[in-house]
Order: C-alpha cells, then sequence, then structure tokens
C-alpha cells in the first residue's frame, strides 16, 4: 500500500486515527507538530508538508518494505523465518553484582552497555528509564550509573525515539539505542534512508532490541496502578513464565500478583499488529529464557553485535552459555505464533488478504503465514 | 486631544465629537462623570479625566458602565451635575438601573447619558440602535447631527434632565464620536460645586428623600407626564429643522451623522431645489406637530438613519393617526428596502436611494470602482490580518492554550467574549476561541458547559477574561462557578490595562483615571478568597504556562483560576527598551524542511517575523520586533536567537 502524498495528516489518518499508532516515538521529538503526551501522539498544529515527512518514512506502522530494509541491515533477502537474521543464539548473564541487583533478568543489556560505553564504543544510549512515579520516560544515559537507572522494563510503551530525535544534530556522540520490535524497526528505516534534519543516523553505532510480546498502555496501565499500587513503593514488575498467567508488582512490602488477564486489557492495540517479537532488525536482541530464572536469551544478528557480546565475556562482564534447543524451539514457536496471530488480525482489519495494510512482505511469505 | 477646558467664548476649535460632548458637559458646569471605557465613547471620559483636577471635576473609570451610571446617579442626587457616557453595549449593562431610575426620577442636578452606537460594529462585538432603549424606558432623547450640535445638544440636556426630573439621553455614532469639526465655544461656568443629599421633601419630584420607584404605577404615571412635557419643548426645539422648498417632490427625514450624508448625497445629485430635508435632533418623545407640520410637504417620504428604522416606525405610527380621508405620503426606508436595517450609511448609499425614488440615472460609484480599489491597493499595501501586536503577551497565551489542549487530547475549547483576545477567534491566536458575545460571557457560558458531565460532556472548558473584564463582569461568574463547583478554567489575561480601548487605567493598576495612586485590587487574592485554585503564570514561560494548564485540566472540581500576567507590549514598549535584540541564523533556520515547516511563519505568526522567499528563511524585521524574545522558545531549530539588547 504506497501512498502519493505522504505526510502528517496521512500518518494521523493512516496510523494515529486507526489505532496502529506503538508509540514508538519516530514521530516526535524533532517536530514541532507532533508531540507525545499520557499514551497519545497528540497534532498540535497543521504541517503542511506532503513529501519527504520523517514522521510518515519512519513510522513503524506506514509502508515498510521489509526485504529493503533487511537488505540494508543485513545485506540479505527478508524471509519471515520465526526470530528473524541470525548469527547465534545464546544464553547470558551479568557477572557483576551491583548489575545483577538491578536486573530484569539477567541483566545482559545493562551489561552490554558497560561494555560499549568502556570499550568507547558509544558516548551514550537512549533508554527508557522508569521515573518515580513509575511512569516510563525516555532517557539518554552518558555513563554506567545513569544506565543502571535505566535497568528494568516498566512494560509499558515509551517513546524513546522522541529522546533520540531531540539530539542535537551536529552531536557527535555515538550511540546505543535499546528499543522495542517497533522503535527498532524505526530505526532500521532511518538507517536505510538516512533522515535530513535530524542527527547523523550513522552515530548510531549499536541497537539493542527488546524481545516483545505487547506492551501496555502508558496512561491507562498506569491510571491501575495508581489505583492499585503504592507506586512510591513499586520496585519491579515481572511476568513470570506460563503457566503463572499473572503480572507480579514487587513493591518494598513485598510481591503482589494481578491475573495477567487483568492486565492484558491494558495492552496497545497496536501491538496486535505486530509480527516482530524479537527484534529482529537489531544488532543483537535480548529477552528472557524460559525456565532459567537470572538468564537471558540473547540473539546475536551483526557483526557488530557479535563483538560487542565477545568483547564483554573476555572482559567477563558477562557468562555466556549456549541456549537449550528445547527453549531454542520454543522461542521459535512462540514467535512464529505472533507472526500468524498479526498477519491474521491485519488481513481482519484490512478486509483483504493481499492488502497488508504496513508490511511491504513478498507474497509468498505472506501466504505461507497466512496458512 | 484638544484642549476642551480652552476658556475662550466664541472661538472655534477642531473637536472631535467626543470632545465636543465633554466640552458641552463642561459648560453644563459638570461636577462629576463616570465610564467604563468603550469604542467609540471612550474620548469623552478620557478627555475629561485630564483636565478634572485644573476644572474641579471629578472623573472617573468605573468598574462598569452600570457602577458609573449608578454613581453619576449618586451625584445627581447630592446637587452634581453627572454625565455617564458609555458605548452602546453599555446602555445594555445599565438598563436594569436605569428602569427603576426613570421611575425614581434624578435629584437636583441633571444628570445625562451619552450613548456612543458603533453601525457596523467597527469596534463592536454586536450592532446596536439603542435608542428605542430611550423609547421603552421612557427616557428623552437627542441626536446631534453635526459636532457643534454634540457640545450644545449635551449641555442643553442638563437643563432639560433638571426641569423635567428625569434622565436625558443623547445618542452618538462612531462618525460623530471619532469625526472632527468646528465646534464654538460657549462659556464655562465660574460657580462652585457643593454636593449634599437632601433630606428634605421636595414636591418637583413628588419623594425624592426616598428615591425609590414605588409604587410604581404611579410614577410610571408621573412619568408620562414628564415625557408630555418633554414633547411639548421639543415642537419648538432648534434641533429640529426643516431646509429645502416649500413643496419638495421627496422629504428626507434623517437624524444624526445621516443628516450630513443626506445633504452631501442632494448636492451630489443636485436636487437642493426637489428634495427637502427634515432633520429631527429630538427624537424620542418625537415632536408630533413639527412632523407632521412637514409630512404633508411632499408625496414621498424617505427616512435616512442608523441602525433601526427609529424614527421612520414613530413617523409611520403618528401617520396612522391621520384622519381616514388624509392624503398620506408614500413611505421609504428601512420597510421599503431602500436603506438598509443593518450597517453605516453613507452618502453613495443615500444617493442610491434617492436616485431610485425619483428615477434618476446616477451611478455614485463605477460599477468597477471596488475592483479596481482593490488592485490599487494590493499592489501597495503589505498582505496582513489582523493579529495581536509584536510580543503581545496574549500571543504565547494562545500558543499555550492551544498546545495544551491539543496535549490533552479531549477536544477542550475556549469560550471568550469582547477584548483585544477576542482576535483569537482567527489565526492571530491560533482560532481557539469558540464563543464570543458580551464582557463575561465567555465565563457564564463555561459554567454551563461545565455542569454537563452528567450528560457525557468531557471536553475541557477555557474562559478567557481581560483584566479588565475580570473586575467588569466575569467575578459573579466565577463565584457561581465555584458554587456551583462548575469544572472550567478561568484564564485572566492580565496585561495590565484596559488595552484595546487605549490603556486606560483599571482597578489592578493601581492609578486612576485622574493619575491618582490607589491601592491596587489583587484578582489572585480576590479569587482566592472565593475559594477558587489560582495560579499566576508569565505567558512568555510557554513550558510553565502549558503545563500548569494541562495539569488542572486533568483536575477534578469547581472552577479553576490561571493569571496569565504580563504587560501589553504598547505599553511595556512606553516605558522600557526591548528586553533582546532578536535574530535568526540563517545556517540553523531550515525554513520549509521536515522539522520546521515554517512553524514561526506559518502558525505562529508574530508580525516581527517576515518570510524570505527568495532566501527560503524567516528573518526578523527590526521595526516590527519588539524583542520579546518568545520566538526563540517557539522554534524547534533553536534558530532563532536572542542577545541582550
Amino acid at each position: 500500500m504506497t501512498t502519493k502524498t505522504r505526510g502528517c495528516n496521512e500518518l494521523v489518518s493512516e496510523v494515529i486515527e486507526t489505532g496502529l499508532c506503538t508509540l514508538c516515538g519516530a514521530c516526535t521529538g524533532s517536530c514541532p507538530y507532533l508531540a507525545y503526551y499520557k499514551g497519545r501522539i497528540a497534532r498540535l498544529d497543521n504541517c503542511s508538508r506532503t513529501e519527504e515527512a520523517q514522521c510518515y518514512d519512519y513510522c513503524p506502522r506506514t509502508y515498510t518494505d521489509l526485504n529493503a530494509v533487511s537488505q540494508k541491515i543485513f545485506g540479505t533477502q527478508y524471509t519471515a523465518s520465526e526470530i528473524g537474521e541470525v548469527k547465534d543464539v545464546v544464553m547470558v548473564r551479568a557477572t557483576e553484582p551491583i548489575v545483577k541487583d538491578h536486573a530484569q533478568y539477567g541483566g545482559a543489556v545493562t551489561a552490554l552497555l558497560s561494555q560499549a560505553l568502556s570499550d568507547s564504543m558509544i558516548d551514550g544510549a537512549v533508554l527508557t528509564k522508569t521515573l518515580d512515579d513509575e511512569s516510563p520516560s525516555a532517557f539518554l544515559a552518558h555513563n554506567i550509573d545513569e544506565v543502571l537507572q535505566c535497568a528494568g522494563s516498566s512494560y509499558m510503551a515509551c517513546p524513546v525515539l522522541s529522546s533520540y530525535n531531540q539530539i542535537p544534530k551536529d552531536s557527535k556522540d555515538r550511540l546505543a539505542i535499546v528499543g522495542t520490535p517497533c522503535q527498532v524497526l524505526s530505526m532500521a528505516k532511518m538507517k536505510a534512508i538516512p533522515p535530513g534534519n535530524r542527527v547523523n543516523v550513522e552515530n548510531v553505532k549499536l541497537v539493542i532490541g527488546l524481545f516483545c510480546t505487547w506492551a501496555l498502555s502508558p496512561d491507562k496501565f498506569h491510571q491501575f496502578l495508581k489505583e492499585n499500587c503504592d507506586l512510591p513503593k513499586v520496585k519491579k514488575f515481572d511476568i513470570p513464565p506460563p503457566p503463572a498467567n499473572k503480572f507480579d508488582v514487587y513493591t518494598s512490602d513485598g510481591k503482589t500478583s494481578f491475573p495477567l488477564e487483568q492486565i492484558r486489557k491494558f495492552t496497545m492495540p497496536a501491538c496486535a499488529f505486530c509480527l516482530d517479537m524479537t527484534s529482529e532488525f537489531a544488532d543483537i536482541s535480548v529477552g528472557s529464557v524460559e525456565g532459567a530464572e537470572g538468564w537471558n536469551t540473547v540473539i546475536v544478528r551483526t557483526d557488530a553485535g557479535a563483538q560487542l557480546l565477545e568483547q564483554a565475556n573476555k572482559i567477563g562482564k558477562l557468562e555466556v552459555r549456549k541456549l537449550p534447543e528445547a527453549n531454542l524451539q520454543h522461542l521459535k514457536e512462540a514467535a512464529l505464533l505472533k507472526k500468524k496471530r498479526a498477519l491474521k488480525e491485519i488481513t481482519k482489519k484490512s478486509g483483504s488478504s493481499v492488502n497488508l495494510i504496513y508490511l511491504g512482505l513478498p507474497s509468498e511469505l505472506a501466504k505461507l503465514l497466512l496458512d | 486631544m484638544a484642549n476642551i477646558e480652552i476658556d475662550a467664548p466664541g472661538t472655534s476649535q477642531l473637536f472631535i465629537g467626543n470632545e465636543a460632548i465633554a466640552r458641552g458637559a463642561l459648560e453644563a458646569g459638570i461636577g462629576f462623570a463616570a465610564a467604563y471605557p468603550g469604542t467609540p465613547s471612550s474620548e469623552i471620559l478620557g478627555s475629561l479625566s485630564i483636565i478634572a483636577k485644573k476644572m474641579g471635576i471629578y472623573a472617573e473609570w468605573s468598574v462598569n458602565e452600570m457602577v458609573a451610571m449608578e454613581a453619576a446617579a449618586g451625584a445627581s442626587y447630592a446637587g452634581i451635575r453627572a454625565l455617564a457616557p458609555m458605548k452602546q453595549n453599555g446602555v445594555n449593562v445599565v438598563s436594569d438601573f436605569l428602569s427603576n431610575l426613570v421611575m425614581t426620577g434624578i435629584g437636583k442636578a441633571g444628570l445625562v447619558l451619552v450613548s456612543c452606537d458603533d453601525p457596523s460594529a467597527i469596534s463592536s462585538s454586536n450592532e446596536q440602535d439603542t435608542r428605542p432603549v430611550a423609547k421603552w424606558l421612557d427616557i428623552p432623547l437627542a441626536e446631534p447631527g453635526d459636532f457643534q450640535e454634540a457640545k450644545d445638544m449635551t449641555k442643553w440636556l442638563f437643563d432639560l434632565a433638571e426641569e423635567l426630573g428625569t434622565i436625558c439621553m443623547l445618542r452618538s455614532v462612531t462618525r460623530i464620536a471619532h469625526a472632527r469639526g468646528n465646534v464654538k465655544l460657549g462659556e464655562l461656568p465660574t460657580k462652585q460645586h457643593k454636593a449634599r443629599f437632601e433630606q428634605t421633601h421636595d414636591l418637583k419630584n413628588v419623594m425624592p428623600t426616598t428615591l425609590i420607584p414605588v409604587p410604581s404605577p404611579f410614577r410610571h404615571f408621573l412619568l408620562h407626564m414628564k415625557l408630555d412635557k418633554a414633547r411639548a419643548k421639543f415642537e419648538s426645539s432648534p434641533f429640529n429643522r426643516y431646509v429645502g422648498p416649500d413643496k419638495p417632490e421627496l422629504l428626507i427625514i434623517t437624524s444624526g451623522s445621516c443628516w450630513l450624508y443626506s445633504q452631501d448625497a442632494i448636492d451630489v445629485l443636485k436636487l437642493r431645489n426637489r428634495v427637502g430635508i427634515l432633520k429631527l435632533g429630538t427624537l424620542w418623545p418625537l415632536p408630533e406637530k413639527f412632523v407632521m407640520q412637514h409630512l404633508n410637504k411632499a408625496d414621498k417620504v424617505l427616512f435616512i438613519e442608523e441602525i433601526d428604522p427609529f424614527i421612520e416606525r414613530g413617523i409611520m405610527e403618528l401617520a396612522g393617526n391621520l384622519p381616514s380621508d388624509a392624503v398620506r405620503p408614500i413611505f421609504y426606508g428601512k420597510r421599503s428596502g431602500h436603506i438598509n436595517a443593518f450597517g453605516e450609511l453613507n452618502p453613495d448609499l443615500v444617493i442610491k436611494a434617492v436616485s431610485n425614488i425619483l428615477e434618476i440615472e446616477y451611478q455614485a460609484r463605477d460599477a468597477e470602482y471596488n475592483n479596481k480599489a482593490e488592485t490599487t491597493v494590493k499592489s501597495s499595501v503589505p498582505e496582513r490580518t489582523m493579529t495581536f501586536c509584536a510580543g503581545c503577551p496574549h500571543r504565547a497565551t494562545f500558543w499555550s492554550i492551544k498546545n495544551a489542549l491539543k496535549l490533552d487530547g479531549r477536544d477542550g475549547f475556549v469560550t471568550g467574549d469582547i477584548g483585544c483576545y477576542s482576535m483569537a477567534i482567527g489565526p492571530a491566536g491560533f482560532f481557539q476561541v469558540r464563543t464570543m458575545h458580551c464582557m463575561g460571557g465567555g465565563a457564564g457560558v463555561a459554567n454551563g458547559l461545565g455542569k454537563l458531565g452528567q450528560f457525557g460532556f468531557d471536553q475541557p472548558v477555557i474562559a478567557v477574561v481581560g483584566d479588565s473584564t475580570f473586575y467588569h463582569a466575569s467575578i459573579p461568574a466565577l463565584i457561581n462557578g465555584i458554587y456551583n463547583r462548575s469544572k472550567f478554567i478561568l484564564v485572566i489575561l492580565d496585561n495590565s490595562a484596559t488595552a484595546m480601548t487605549g490603556f486606560q487605567p483599571h482597578p489592578g493598576t493601581g492609578i486612576t483615571a485622574m493619575g491618582e495612586p490607589t491601592p491596587v485590587v489583587s484578582m489572585e487574592a480576590l479569587c482566592r478568597a472565593l475559594g477558587a485554585q489560582v495560579e499566576v503564570c508569565d505567558p512568555f514561560d510557554i513550558k510553565t504556562s502549558t503545563d500548569t494548564l494541562l495539569k488542572m485540566m486533568a483536575d477534578d472540581g469547581g472552577a479553576k483560576v490561571v493569571i496569565m500576567r504580563r504587560s501589553c507590549e504598547l505599553v511595556r514598549a512606553k516605558k522600557d527598551k526591548a528586553p533582546y535584540k532578536v535574530r535568526v541564523d540563517a545556517n540553523k533556520c531550515i525554513g520549509e524542511s521536515c522539522g520546521c515547516d515554517r512553524l514561526c511563519t506559518r502558525i505562529f505568526l508574530c508580525p516581527g517575523l517576515v518570510w524570505d522567499r527568495k532566501a527560503g528563511k524567516s528573518m526578523i524585521d527590526d521595526v516590527v520586533c519588539s524583542g520579546c524574545g518568545v520566538c526563540a522558545d517557539i522554534c524547534p531549530q533553536g534558530a532563532i536567537v536572542t542577545e541582550a539588547a
């Protein structure tokens, strides 16, 4: 699906008003017309641009030629394999106690960033920080202390790329970006066609992708938290692996569990249309390991990702093990299921098995997934 | 302003109509004048306030027209002649008091209300003819046809008011109020004013010691007697006269500025020997005999008046009383469609009506005139829309309001009223104001909207009022909102002046009309005392202003107040030099590119910013820029640079 004019109006009518917006933040931060506020992208005024409109071009839910993006990032065709382009899949955990203390699971992201910073691979990292009131906020970290402040998952969508877009154009800082699959896809689109009037996308030396099945709507879920928890006491959220089927909130007083179904009501509707569970266009992707608490699954996708992991392992910031085959299979099954479900939702929304809305997916692959 | 106090009887002075009225009041020996500013009436009190001390009189800017009129009545009760000038809207504000005042009668000293109407609503929210008010409230009414009459009639109305014991009204219009003409001066009185509220019985006003309107039917009857007396006097008033041949083909009946238009029209058409003009100065009650004497002069009668068919209907009523066998003229005017019952008139419109009735070929204007004028003007005048001045705090305030409402996302909107900020109905205020009525009207409308939650209404409502408007007409609406817990935000645009009418002081400015220092009536202290949550913001701090509005919109509860406080740029510029030297860094300005799309010259629209089409960059117009620096905060690229001036 291509449109002749592609600007703010089309972004609003095709993505925001149709419930496809993932709140990735790619359209905000460097644009005076679009702004994120409390779980929405608001249009403050009308922009008259109808071409070379970055809000439209870098949105992960406007038309995306997956082959072109894959060619740019990996030099290969997009194959719709379950977990994307893979160099290696391992399980990993951080070794430093302070990192482990802050970790959601194995502390792999923090350890990798720590390595990248100390290696001078990067000068800063665009991250999500959970604020004191438990609302997520984009944050540009410049040292390990600031990275540690961002450890842990809020499970809420956060316009991280807004913070990236705000970086001054002339900044020479080399950057890492940690994001969800939609944010990683947006970064990949930026790499494919570098934006003008934003900081040089070549400065982004590392993209760490997070595994993601869905994200929670920040305003609705935050409201729920406010009503059900003592926010200043909240320390951590977690979704323990199946069959637990619950959402745990750890506070200084202990743990409160909510049925997962109760929390899933706050899922971003847009997440239903996402095919990517493992951030397939990242340099390196990180998630949990079922049945191995305190470990991360890490998918290495690019040379940059591979070198960073190797360095961190060599220095001893990380402990790396082989991921058991059963876990890998399980991961692939889950990822494939997400693809199939999403494609079904997309075709349901478009009303046609050939109209994939934003997905530029070769028709034979689409057919395969729809079967 | 002219020296209205000049003591040179018999000499001629060039006065605008408002100055002529003020001079007339001086010659009448007023001791008291009170008004609320309102175009086109403001210069009456304005010119009196300047010379008040010197002339030993008192002049004040009152908080509103109602209080001004009541205060003037108070002076009359204590034996001081008093004047209350106002614009047409003020007459509406005053009408309740007036309807009682006509029953009680005035004091020993004359009391005159001047209403300056604004045909075509050039400086008004509404177009309204106030002459019918005189009719429905039984008030003797006169309307000057030129500047000399403006002075003379004012003076005469004080005598008349005292003689009748009732308030009299002078009706003026913009083209009398603001046009300028020669006025031959009369004597200024030398009598010293002595004020005392006499509590003794006085037969003339029946019961002046108890100034109450009851028993009303009896007092109403007495009032009609006063009107009969007025009518009798009007029959021989020199302000009514006939000019023209004994037997004209067409009789024009007119008053006010239309008297001038009518003369111009028949001069242009060279019809002095065929058309007669009956010029009326005393309009209510109509001098019936005088009118009927002239009515049978012609077979055709044309009424020329602004705005309503007031004289037209009055005289048609009289014609209805003619004996059944009497010859009635054909009446032309608003009813026949020859003259508009809206908008200002002018000689061209009168020419059109007269030539139509007399079947004369005459084109007042070349058919192509409008097109030619437009082409000529367009080639030499820069394209500009109505907008806020460069550096106006209102632009910044509406920027914050717009952004806050958009970010909030519940389709909130602004109710407004009349003031500079009314321009926010258009691009100057980013089309934010959705309702606009009388002073304080927006706050009242917001009260109703803010109570509709039970019907599913969840849109945030922001009522904007100016600082002067807040004191004038918004306080009861705020009290109502607090009392009834109506959910709205009252944004007071406090620019420390009654800016739209010419920077008159008000209770928040700490100075009186006569230049005396006075305690400031603190609006925040007042609002807090009423129980409102109050925040005071600097509109130039866009981030804090926006965040404050967002927070208030998210909060539950009743009426809240945000005071956006920053001096009117025109007031500031008179006192201080510009705070910043502002320039555009052309290297940073990305113009129409993605990431800006000319935000400053396409959306923000401060007239100090101009778009250099050739260069594809914005630039500062140094002549217009006031150096406020707000645009530097708006620019998404940081390309607008402020340096200490």
